[in-house]
Parts: C-alpha cells; sequence; structure tokens
C-alpha cells in the first residue's frame, strides 16, 4: 500500500517539496495580486511572507526531523540496496532528508526578495 | 498408458513455443495492428528521430540563410515558417516524444515485464503522434506552416489575417499530440509502480524507472495547463472569442503565463528522461553502482517540483513587477542547486569507478561538457538584470542549444549507442561513433559558441537578415559552418544506424547490470523468458546464474498456458507480486480511434464542421468498442499459478487494479487543466478593477445552484449504485446509474442556462467568454460522466458487472468524484466569487 | 583585441548607458566564475573517466557529491542571487529629467519627447538623448507585442498592447547607437530598428526647440500632397497631417529611413518610396514604384528639405 503509518511512503516523500510550492504560490500569487490592487499594502505583504516563510521552515524541519527517525539517526550509510524493509525505510528516510534540505533553502531563496526588494515598481 | 512425466527440456520447449505464440508480431497487412512494447516503442523512436532530421534541415535552410547578412535565400515569410516549425518540431514532435518513445521502447524489459499495463494505449499514443506530427510538419510544403514563433505570443498569433491557417493546425495538431503525451504519461507512472518484478523494492529500482516517474508526473501538471491555453486560444481564433483582445478585456500576457507554466517544466521533462540514459550508462562503463543513489532520487525529485517555479523567468521584459520577477529569479537559482547534484554523482560514480571509455562515455562527457555550459549560463540569465540584455537575443539562442543538446541529444546518442545491440541485436561500428563524436561535438560549439557573442553584441533572435556592419557577420558564418559540420555527424550516426552487415551483438554486450540485458534475441516477443525476483539494484552482477535460470524459465509466469498475454502486477513500495495482468492483443482498433479522433481536429482546422463532429462521434464510438472487447474482461476463473509455488487473482478492483490508478492519474491532469482554466479566471479579475464588469451580470444564482445540486445528487446516486452492487442489488445498481444519468443530464442543462439567462455573449467582453468556457468544461464532464454511467449500464445489463467484477464502476465513481469536485468548483467561481467583490 | 571583438554599435558589451556598463561588468564577472566552475567539473569528470589509477572510494565520492554538488553551489548561488536581487532596484530608480513615449507600430517606433514647456514634440524612428541625465522612457503598442533594446544603453522592455512600461535610461557616452525591436512581431521583424542619438545635454535641448518648431522647407510639396502622403504622415506646419504612419516633420534630420534599414540618403529615400514592399514586407505604405519618376524625384527631394 502506498498509505502506511509509521514508516515512510512516497508522500512522505513528496511532502517537503510540496511545502516549497505552497510556499511559493502563496509569495507570487499575493504579490501579484497586492502589486495589481493594492501597492501601498506592500510592507504588510513582505511581514506576511515572512511569516510564511518561518512556518514554512517549521514545517520542512519537523519532516526532516521525522526523516531523520526514518533513516535510523544516521547509524547506516549509504547505498541502502539490500532487499529488506529496513533498507528500503533508511533510503526513504535519507531521500527525504535530502529533500529537506533542499526545499528549506528554496523556501529560503523565495523569500529573500521580499527582504531586498520593497517596491512593486516595475 | 499413464501420462509421463515431462523433463525440464520439454517443459522449456513447450512453454517457449506458448510464449512464442501469444506474444507473436502481428506481420504483413496486420503489421499496423501491432501493439506490443517492443514494436511499437520501435515504431515511436524512428518516427521521432525522422521529424528530428526533418526539423534539422529547416535549421540548415536558416543557417544557410544567416550566412551572410542582407541575404535573400528565403524570404521573410518563408523564414518565419522555418523557425517556427524548427522549435515547434524540436519540442513538441521530437524531444518529449522521444522520451515517451524510449520508455516505452525499454522500461519494460527494464522491469522485467512482459508489456507495459496499456499497450493498446500505447499504440493509441502513438498514432495519435504519427497523424498530428505529419499533419503539423507536412504544412510547411503548401506554405501553411505556423509562422509566429513556437510560442505564439498573441496579439499577433491570433489575428487571422496576419497569421493564416498554421496557426490553426499549429493549436489543433499540437493538442492532438499533448493529448498522446499525457495517455503516455499514464501508462509509464502505473507501469513504474505497478509492473515491477518481485522483491524489486523502491529503493532498488533502476534510476531510469525514478526518472520516468518523475517526468510522468510533471507531464501530468505541465501540459494541461499549455491545453487549458490552446482552448482558449482556438476559442478566440475560431469563434472571436476575445481572451487576448485588450479592447475587450482580455490580455495577451495571460497565454505568456499558461504556455510558460507548462514551457519551462518542458524543458525539464526533456532533460530529465536524458540525463536517466546517462545515469544507467555510467555505472555501466563505471563498472561499479552509481555513486549517491538517494542523491538523484533528490535531484529528480527536487528538479520535478522547482520546475514549476521558473516560468516567469522567460517574461522578466513584459514589465512584471520587481518583486515577482525576484520570486522567479530565486527559484531559477534554486533549481541549479538539484541539477550540480545530478552532474557531480556523475563524476563521482566516474572517480569510483574503473571506467572503461567506449562510445557510449564519449558521448556522455561530450554532453556533460556542453551541459555544464549551458547550465552555468542559464545561471547568467536566471538574474534578472542580465537577462534584460540576453533576452530575445542570440545569447538565448545559444544558452538553449547548450541545455538541450548537452542535456538531451547528447545522451540520447550516448543510449543509442548503448540500447542498439539490445534493441537490433548488432553493434554500431566504433570508429564511425568516434567519428561522428567529434564532427558533432566540434560542430557544434562551432556553430553556438560564437552565438553567446552574437547576442550579447545586439542580434536579436528570430530575423530573418541583417544589415552588415553590425560585427555579426563573421561570427554568423561560423556559426553556419559549425551547423554543417555537425549535420555530418549526424548523418554518419543515421548512416552507421542504417547500414546493413554490422555484426551480431552478444548477449550483454556491455556488463550491464540491470535487467533489460537480459534480453539476448531481440526477435524474441516475449520480451522476458520468465520474471525473475529481484534483490539487487544490479541483479545481473549480484545475483548469481540470473541469466541462466531467466531463460530456463525458472520463475514466475514462465509459459502461457491459458494462451493468454500475461504479466506481473506488484505492490507500489515492496513489489510483492498482487496480481497477474492480462493485457490486450493486437487489434487495429487504436490505429481507428486516432484515425477518426485526429480526423475531427484536422477537419476543425479547416472549419469543415460537420465532417469533424462525424469523425469525432465515430472516434469516441471505436473507443467504446475497444473498452467494451478488450477492458475489464472477466477470466474464466479467479486465480491462476505464477509459477515459484505463488497463485494470483487474475481480476483486481478499485485501488489494487491498475485501471483505477490510471483514471485516478488521468483526473488529476483533468484537473490541473481546469485549475488553469481557473487561475485564467483570477487572472482576469486582478488585472480589471471590475470582474464582471460594470453592466454585466454574472450567472444566473438560483440556476447554478438547481445545477449543482442535481450534480451532487448524481455522484451521490453512482455512490448508491456502487453501494447496492458491493451489497449484490443489481436492480438497485440499474435504477441508481439510471437516475443519475438523468441527474447529470439536468444539471449540465441547467449549468448552461445560468449564464444564457444573464444575457452573457462570449464575444462581448472576457467576462463572459471565461464564464462560458468554464461552464462548458464543467458540462462537457457531466457528458462524459453520463456516456461511462450508460456504459456501467450496459455492462449490468449485459452481465459484465457484478459483486466481485466492479472495476467499471469503481473506476466511474473515481471519475464522479472529481467531476461532482470540478462542480462544486465552478459554482464557487461562477456563482459566489462575484458576490464577494 | 577581446574588448575589440565586442565593440559595435548595438553591442551590450561595449556599454555607453549606466545599467549596461554594470550588466557588462557582471557578465565579464560571472564569465570568468563559470569558467572556472566548467574547468573543475569537466576536468574531474575526465580525470574520473581517462586517467585516473586508483578508483575513489564510496565514503569519498560521497563527499564530493554533497560539497561539490550541493553546498558550495548553494553558497555560490545564494551569493549571486543577493547580489542580483540588490542590484535590480538600483538599476532602474531615479529621478528622470526627460520623459519620452515610445510607442511600438508594426514595424517602426513613433517618438513623443515631453518639451520643458509641457507640450508634446512627436517625432519617428530616432531616439536622442543627453547624455548624462536620466531619461524615463514609457513604452506601449497599439498592434502586436515589440520589444525595446537599445543594448549600449540598456536591457530590453516590452511594449504590450494594453499596457504601459516604463524603464529609466541613463546614458553617459555621446554617440550614435543602434535600437532595435526584440520580440517577434511578424513580417519585418528584423526590420524594426531605430538610431540612438546619445548628444551633450546643450545640443540636446537646442535640438530638441528645432524639433518642436514646424517645418522649414522651402521646397514644393505639391506632389507629396497629390499623392496622398499626406493622409498617413504629418509635416506640422502643412496640410499633411495624417497620424497612421510615422511623423515625417524634421525628416532629413534623421539618420536613417524606414526604421533604422538605409541611410538617410537621397537615392535611399527615393528608392524607399518606390520599393516599399520589397524593401520591408507586411508594411501598410503601399509602394509608389508606378508613379512617373519626376514625382518620385519631387517627393524625395521634398523629403530631403525637411531639416
Amino acid at each position: 500500500m502506498l498509505f502506511r503509518s509509521e514508516t515512510p511512503n512516497l508522500w512522505t516523500l513528496l511532502a517537503p517539496p510540496t511545502v516549497w510550492a505552497l510556499h511559493f504560490l502563496f509569495c507570487y500569487v499575493a504579490g501579484a495580486i497586492i502589486c495589481a490592487k493594492a501597492p501601498e499594502a506592500l510592507d504588510e505583504l513582505r511581514l506576511a511572507i515572512a511569516a510564511a516563510t518561518i512556518l514554512a521552515l517549521v514545517f520542512i524541519v519537523v519532516a526532516g526531523m521525522q526523516a531523520h527517525r526514518h533513516w535510523g539517526f544516521g547509524s547506516d550509510m549509504p547505498p541502502h540496496d539490500t532487499p529488506t524493509d529496513e533498507d528500503q525505510q533508511h533510503f526513504l528516510g535519507l531521500a527525504t532528508m535530502l529533500l529537506c534540505a533542499l526545499s528549506a533553502v528554496a523556501v529560503i531563496f523565495g523569500a529573500m526578495p521580499a527582504l531586498f526588494i520593497a517596491e512593486c515598481m516595475r | 498408458m499413464t501420462p509421463r512425466e515431462e523433463t525440464d527440456t520439454e517443459r522449456g520447449r513447450r512453454e517457449e513455443a506458448e510464449l512464442r505464440r501469444v506474444w507473436a508480431y502481428s506481420s504483413g497487412w496486420r503489421y499496423a495492428a501491432n501493439v506490443n512494447n517492443q514494436i511499437v516503442g520501435l515504431w515511436y523512436t524512428c518516427t521521432a528521430f525522422v521529424f528530428f532530421l526533418f526539423a534539422g534541415v529547416l535549421a540548415l535552410i536558416m543557417r544557410m540563410q544567416l550566412a551572410v547578412p542582407n541575404n535573400d535565400l528565403v524570404s521573410a515569410g518563408t523564414y518565419n515558417q522555418l523557425y517556427t516549425l524548427h522549435g515547434t518540431m524540436m519540442m513538441f514532435l521530437f524531444a518529449v516524444p522521444i522520451f515517451e518513445a524510449v520508455a516505452i521502447l525499454v522500461l519494460p524489459q527494464m522491469l522485467a515485464a512482459r508489456d507495459l499495463p496499456f499497450p493498446r494505449l500505447s499504440a493509441f499514443g502513438f498514432w495519435c503522434f504519427l497523424i498530428g506530427g505529419v499533419f503539423v510538419g507536412g504544412s510547411i510544403f503548401f506554405d501553411a506552416a505556423p509562422d509566429s514563433g513556437w510560442f505564439m505570443y498573441p496579439p499577433l498569433a491570433t489575428d487571422t489575417t496576419q497569421t493564416g491557417i498554421g496557426a490553426d493546425i499549429w493549436l489543433l495538431g499540437l493538442s492532438f499530440i499533448e493529448v498522446a503525451s499525457i495517455a503516455a504519461a499514464v501508462e509509464l507512472i502505473v507501469g513504474v509502480l505497478k509492473c515491477r518484478p518481485p522483491g524489486m523494492r523502491i529503493n532498488l529500482m533502476p534510476l531510469y524507472c525514478w526518472y520516468v516517474l518523475v517526468v510522468g508526473g510533471m507531464i501530468l501538471f505541465a501540459f494541461p495547463p499549455l491545453i487549458a491555453g490552446d482552448i482558449l486560444f482556438e476559442m478566440q481564433r475560431l469563434f472571436d472569442w476575445p481572451f487576448f483582445d485588450v479592447a475587450r478585456g482580455g490580455d495577451p500576457v495571460l497565454w505568456q503565463h499558461l504556455f510558460w507554466i507548462f514551457g519551462h517544466p518542458e524543458v525539464y521533462i526533456i532533460f530529465l528522461p536524458s540525463i536517466a540514459l546517462l545515469a544507467m550508462i555510467v555505472p555501466t562503463f563505471a563498472r561499479r553502482p552509481i555513486l549517491g543513489y538517494g542523491w538523484i532520487v533528490l535531484a529528480a525529485v527536487g528538479t520535478g517540483f522547482l520546475s514549476f517555479g521558473l516560468w516567469a523567468h522567460h517574461m522578466f521584459t513584459i514589465g512584471l513587477p520587481a518583486l515577482s520577477i525576484g520570486f522567479f529569479s530565486a527559484a531559477s537559482e534554486a533549481v541549479a542547486i538539484p541539477t550540480g547534484v545530478q552532474i557531480f554523482v556523475f563524476v563521482a560514480t566516474l572517480l569510483a569507478g574503473r571506467v572503461i571509455f567506449a562510445i557510449p562515455m564519449l558521448f556522455a562527457t561530450g554532453a556533460l561538457a556542453i551541459f555544464v555550459f549551458g547550465g552555468l549560463t542559464g545561471v547568467m540569465v536566471a538574474l534578472a538584470p542580465f537577462d534584460w540584455q540576453a533576452h530575445d537575443s542570440y545569447f538565448v539562442v545559444a544558452h538553449l542549444h547548450y541545455t538541450l543538446i548537452g542535456g538531451m541529444f547528447f545522451p540520447l546518442v550516448a543510449g543509442v549507442h548503448y540500447f542498439y545491440p539490445f534493441i537490433i541485436g548488432r553493434m554500431l561500428s566504433d570508429r564511425l561513433g568516434r567519428w561522428s563524436f567529434w564532427l558533432m561535438f566540434c560542430g557544434f560549439n562551432i556553430a553556438f559558441l560564437p552565438m553567446h557573442i552574437t547576442g550579447l553584441r545586439g542580434m536579436p533572435r528570430r530575423v530573418f537578415t541583417y544589415p552588415e556592419g553590425l560585427g555579426w557577420d563573421g561570427l554568423n558564418l561560423v556559426s553556419t559552418a559549425g551547423a554543417f559540420t555537425m549535420a555530418a555527424g549526424i548523418g554518419l550516426l543515421v548512416f552507421d544506424v542504417l547500414r546493413p552487415g554490422k555484426p551480431r551483438a552478444p548477449q550483454n554486450p556491455w556488463n550491464a547490470g540491470t535487467l533489460e540485458w537480459v534480453a539476448g534475441d531481440p526477435s524474441e516477443p516475449w520480451g522476458i523468458r520468465s520474471v525473475p525476483p529481484v534483490s539487487s539494484r544490479y541483479p545481473l552482477w549480484d545475483q548469481k546464474n540470473l541469466m541462466r535460470d531467466i531463460g530456463a524459465g525458472r520463475f514466475f509466469l514462465p509459459g502461457a498456458p491459458e494462451g493468454k498475454r500475461e504479466t506481473l502486477i506488484t505492490d507500489v513500495l515492496d513489489a510483492t507480486p498482487q496480481q497477474v495482468l492480462r493485457v490486450p492483443g493486437d487489434s487495429f482498433l487504436p490505429l481507428l480511434a486516432a484515425g477518426f479522433i485526429g480526423g475531427s481536429f484536422i477537419a476543425s482546422t479547416f472549419h469543415w464542421w460537420i465532417a469533424a463532429i462525424v469523425s469525432g462521434v465515430i472516434g469516441i464510438g471505436v473507443i467504446m468498442v475497444w473498452l467494451w472487447t478488450a477492458t475489464a474482461v472477466i477470466p474464466s476463473r479467479p486465480s491462476k499459478d505464477a509459477g515459484m509455488g505463488v497463485t494470483l487473482p487474475l481480476y483486481a478492483s478499485g485501488s489494487a487494479s491498475v485501471g483505477w490508478w490510471a483514471m485516478f492519474i488521468t483526473m488529476v491532469g483533468d484537473g490541473t487543466a481546469f485549475l488553469s482554466l481557473i487561475f485564467a479566471y483570477f487572472y482576469y479579475w486582478t488585472i480589471q478593477n471590475a470582474f464582471p464588469p460594470a453592466g454585466m451580470a454574472p450567472p444566473d444564482g438560483p440556476l447554478m445552484l438547481a445545477g449543482s445540486a442535481a450534480t451532487l445528487l448524481a455522484w451521490l446516486a453512482v455512490l448508491g449504485a456502487r453501494r447496492a452492487n458491493s451489497a449484490g442489488y443489481p436492480d438497485m445498481v440499474r435504477i441508481a446509474l439510471t437516475a443519475s444519468t438523468l441527474l447529470a443530464l439536468a444539471g449540465g442543462a441547467l449549468l448552461l442556462l445560468a449564464p444564457w439567462r444573464a444575457g452573457l455573449h462570449p464575444t462581448a467582453h472576457v467576462y463572459p467568454a471565461i464564464v462560458w468556457v468554464v461552464a462548458i468544461w464543467t458540462a462537457l464532464h457531466l457528458a462524459v460522466g453520463m456516456l461511462m454511467l450508460g456504459y456501467c449500464l450496459a455492462g449490468s445489463l449485459a452481465g459484465r458487472l457484478s459483486r466481485e467484477h466492479d472495476i467499471d464502476l469503481r473506476n466511474v465513481v473515481l471519475y464522479w468524484h472529481f467531476a461532482a469536485l470540478t462542480m462544486a468548483t465552478t459554482l464557487v467561481v461562477l456563482a459566489l466569487a462575484p458576490l464577494a467583490t | 583585441m577581446l574588448l575589440g571583438a565586442c565593440s559595435g554599435p548595438q553591442s551590450a558589451l561595449d556599454p555607453a548607458g549606466r545599467e549596461a556598463s554594470e550588466v557588462a561588468l557582471l557578465f565579464w564577472v560571472m564569465l570568468v566564475g563559470a569558467a572556472i566552475i566548467w574547468l573543475v567539473v569537466i576536468g574531474a569528470a575526465m580525470f574520473g573517466g581517462k586517467w585516473q589509477k586508483q578508483p575513489l572510494s564510496e565514503r569519498a565520492g560521497l563527499r564530493i557529491v554533497l560539497y561539490g554538488g550541493a553546498v558550495i553551489p548553494t553558497i555560490v548561488l545564494a551569493a549571486l542571487l543577493v547580489f542580483g536581487l540588490r542590484l535590480m532596484p538600483m538599476l532602474r530608480a531615479g529621478e528622470p529629467e526627460l520623459r519620452i513615449t515610445m510607442s511600438g507600430e508594426q514595424y517602426w517606433w513613433r517618438v513623443t519627447y515631453a518639451a520643458p514647456d509641457g507640450s508634446k514634440v512627436e517625432s519617428a524612428n530616432e531616439l536622442r538623448l543627453p547624455a548624462g541625465r536620466a531619461a524615463e522612457i514609457t513604452l506601449d503598442s497599439v498592434d502586436v507585442i515589440h520589444s525595446f533594446w537599445i543594448p549600449s544603453l540598456a536591457g530590453k522592455m516590452d511594449m504590450i498592447p494594453g499596457r504601459t512600461n516604463r524603464l529609466v535610461l541613463h546614458p553617459e557616452r555621446t554617440g550614435i547607437y543602434r535600437g532595435v525591436c526584440a520580440e517577434f512581431c511578424g513580417r519585418s521583424h528584423a526590420f524594426m530598428a531605430f538610431p540612438v542619438v546619445v548628444m551633450e545635454p546643450a545640443a540636446f535641448e537646442a535640438w530638441l526647440a528645432r524639433e518642436a518648431a514646424p517645418a522649414l522647407s522651402k521646397a514644393d510639396n505639391g506632389a507629396f500632397l497629390a499623392n496622398g502622403c499626406g493622409g498617413c504622415h504629418t509635416v506640422r506646419g502643412t496640410q499633411a497631417t495624417g497620424s497612421i504612419g510615422p511623423d515625417l516633420t524634421h525628416f532629413a534630420d534623421r539618420q536613417s529611413i524606414g526604421a533604422g534599414i538605409l541611410p538617410n540618403t537621397p537615392d535611399n529615400r527615393r528608392r524607399f518610396i518606390a520599393e516599399t514592399e520589397t524593401l520591408k514586407p507586411g508594411v501598410r505604405m503601399p509602394s509608389f514604384g508606378a508613379l512617373p519618376p519626376a514625382e518620385l524625384g519631387a517627393i524625395a527631394a521634398y523629403l530631403g528639405s525637411l531639416e
């Protein structure tokens, strides 16, 4: 089955980049609407993006901690290539953890424009 | 006389004979009826290559025209058709289809599956591709090719006086092919998830499968926005609905969004499958497992996601707010990280291996050299200030060719050299390979390296000629010389592929570790003699005597005693065997279906409405016959001995069946297209002060509510039908299905009545136009839902639907979940959103 | 030698404006960085593929992936991103001292200067700017999408129907440069360019005052008016008041004809009138090649007198 409690699966693998996608979508959509309809609210928007960024990072860190547990807290290094439940779980844990790191970097990158750009200027 | 015990040799002969008979290729006049992946994959690959060569010739004509300033070899009109068709064909008729083609060809072999789960769907996809491709490509011989660039920006491309029928050919021909691409994606995703050999857990899959999975998922989310865009575009061209007409509230920039939401992921849809080939080739020649398997999964999944956050970097110059530019610039930089990981996994694998530098490795290294360069210029253009200079100049032309030729074409040629022995059974020449590599590699760099400078010295792309004295003359001449050098290398490759008398290939000539190399003699149609249990990422390296035991039929499904084509279905994560799937055999139905559906598209291009409708209806009829005769067939007994002492069911329904997964995946794609239309609605809402604009009323509220209520009841009735079926009340099932059909009819009719009652004329303004498109989309889904209900009803009356055999009904229920969701969204957007503003 | 290969009136690597200079510098820096990265990566691949004797251990390989593939690129890209984001608002800021509207039409440019007294001065197919002063260019289009690009001064900005974009140019060096349409706009997209003359501020002001005045020609405009040229073109101070085509009031002052495609010489003026469709396929102006040579000559001569 695809869903299983307590063990990683393809959905837990996809969770961290999905958090990135939602964060990105929020930043873009909110930015586009504010700049089109209410440019004076840009400062509030930047605060909202900061909040969304912290929220996204918290999600990713939690997912990362869970993945770290699935990985066996680093007890077993790659390649994770034996046909056992344990290796399958360690592999998924490691891959999820790496995706958490990438997603976190991408979320931070995605928030940087709001840090440096203070106007809607075209 | 007592029956004598069969010896191993006799058993082997009997099984081989059974398999050979069941999987035999159709030949003679029935050749076009083949649906087996080995044949369809080969057709697909060859067709895509022919389109590649055609588009390459167009490029050579362009290079001749640009060789000297003020040239008049071709006119502006012809040149515009040449470059549009070159881009269009390379992207839509070569780069994306070749992924599907190669995957159809090698994936089942890699998974030790006899075929993909829906062989006729593959064949249908191929025929759609062939018909659509010939239609689009052939248009240039009638001076009717599209001529406004492969991204077709309105308002130029929507202007029917400036752009002729070529634009319609582009839109309708490619929409038709896009549908085929989505079909292939569905097929390949289900194939990777459900058709692996027993024991090939998710952590043991060949890396190629990971990429196919990711790319399949990307197609599902990337192509639908373009289909939505195509619908809007074609409605404007055919019926003057003003989606991109500024005077009536439209906006040409919406097309750019929809096109690039597709267009940028597409670049990665092209790139990842080719990198996947490298991920198979590099370990083989490094003679060690890939180093950093988990990292590759990170890279593939990460790239798949991030590539959806880059689309507006093609629009940095349209005057987006600086903040928006920043978001896309950030994501464009971020995507370089997983790509870098990908490259370094290969580098590290080479460093940790004992490398044999054979021809595929030569091309792989060349690919790396070119692609890394293209990636680095990509990092440059991701910075908006630099992009403002480079955009739409020859710098970008150079950049995109570096990424696509380095990231896609060179790996593909490496793949041709690598896989040729297993597909054709012969070896390509080393000597010719070396020559063709150096010609291609040098030619490519001579052609495209100078273009970076040409572009920064101000030469815009898409100009059919240029004045002398701007410093572009010499650079262009060099580029032209390079292009012809590269063409010579490609010519040499084609010659080598086609020339007779090449030596026979031994089994597994490269000593690779993955299962596709079990196939010794490609003339055996069965794919694999018996399906082995797998316990390693490189079974041929790690599992002793595997090749011999597979050949001796010691594993699963060694024969075909019932005379049916069978393949194994396993669990998504652990790959424990779940079912023996019987796949349909050769048939002309996919060809006929593609022919008639394609006919409908082609007739629409020429505004032959009656022919279009007739052809479309016949096409749907053919599909119905196909579904009725070849899907969800009830087996004569519930289970069979699959070999190795395992008995497996022959029938599965609900989420255990491949059909349910295919429906689910298709509806995800369908939902994405719908969301793209909703995106369009809210996009207009953002740019307009009032939406609906003054003087226009939203669709009639009570009618919308009544239509939604009817649809909701129809959905509940479908759920009731499923419940009644599980409880074993066939009469109740029929009543519920009939009720549901009638309710759906009422729901669709009321929904269409709502904007009509509000007096909304789609040509008057963009508001009514987008309202109508959303309403019609939803109504069409209800109509398709009715067709499905009718199909189930017919199945019930014909005794095909029973308590145990309910796959059709379960799939239709799944469809209706999505249809009901679509209706609910339509209600919220069309009726409630105007109240909020 | 290298710089020689990059020069030209339309080269982004031969900058004459603030934005173009910043971006050219950015390019050279990035190019050096890219060259180093390329050499390291491809060198490592070649070394591993061809020359290495002792294979690396799994652990060492994973370390290469971690640092080479993930950590270092993240740091480099983050630095680049911060640099790019900070550069962006800087480049196009500045209080403009001059406002100009450029409108793209298939396949030419309508140019409107806001004179110091607030009046509008219409011109076409040539842009003049004072060096050292910020000029705000407002960009729009009446038909299809065009894109306004003067590589020597700054990056490009699209001209989109229904939208108004804004670009601030800071020309720094006097000279004659070339601008061009960068977004494919139809048949004669290749023939949609314009000269950009960056002048000393005083000379520019004098020029703008002259440009604002009506035409001064003493030549006979009979042939010009008789053939209906005035239906599409304006020559201020005469009966020619059409607004479909480019304004021709001070035509003889311009560097080029046909939107940057031919030098403005007597011969070319005549040729353009006679062979319009050949020189510029798809253009809205009909070819007047059927006119008697004398009339052609008279029109060309009249245009040549519009100083």
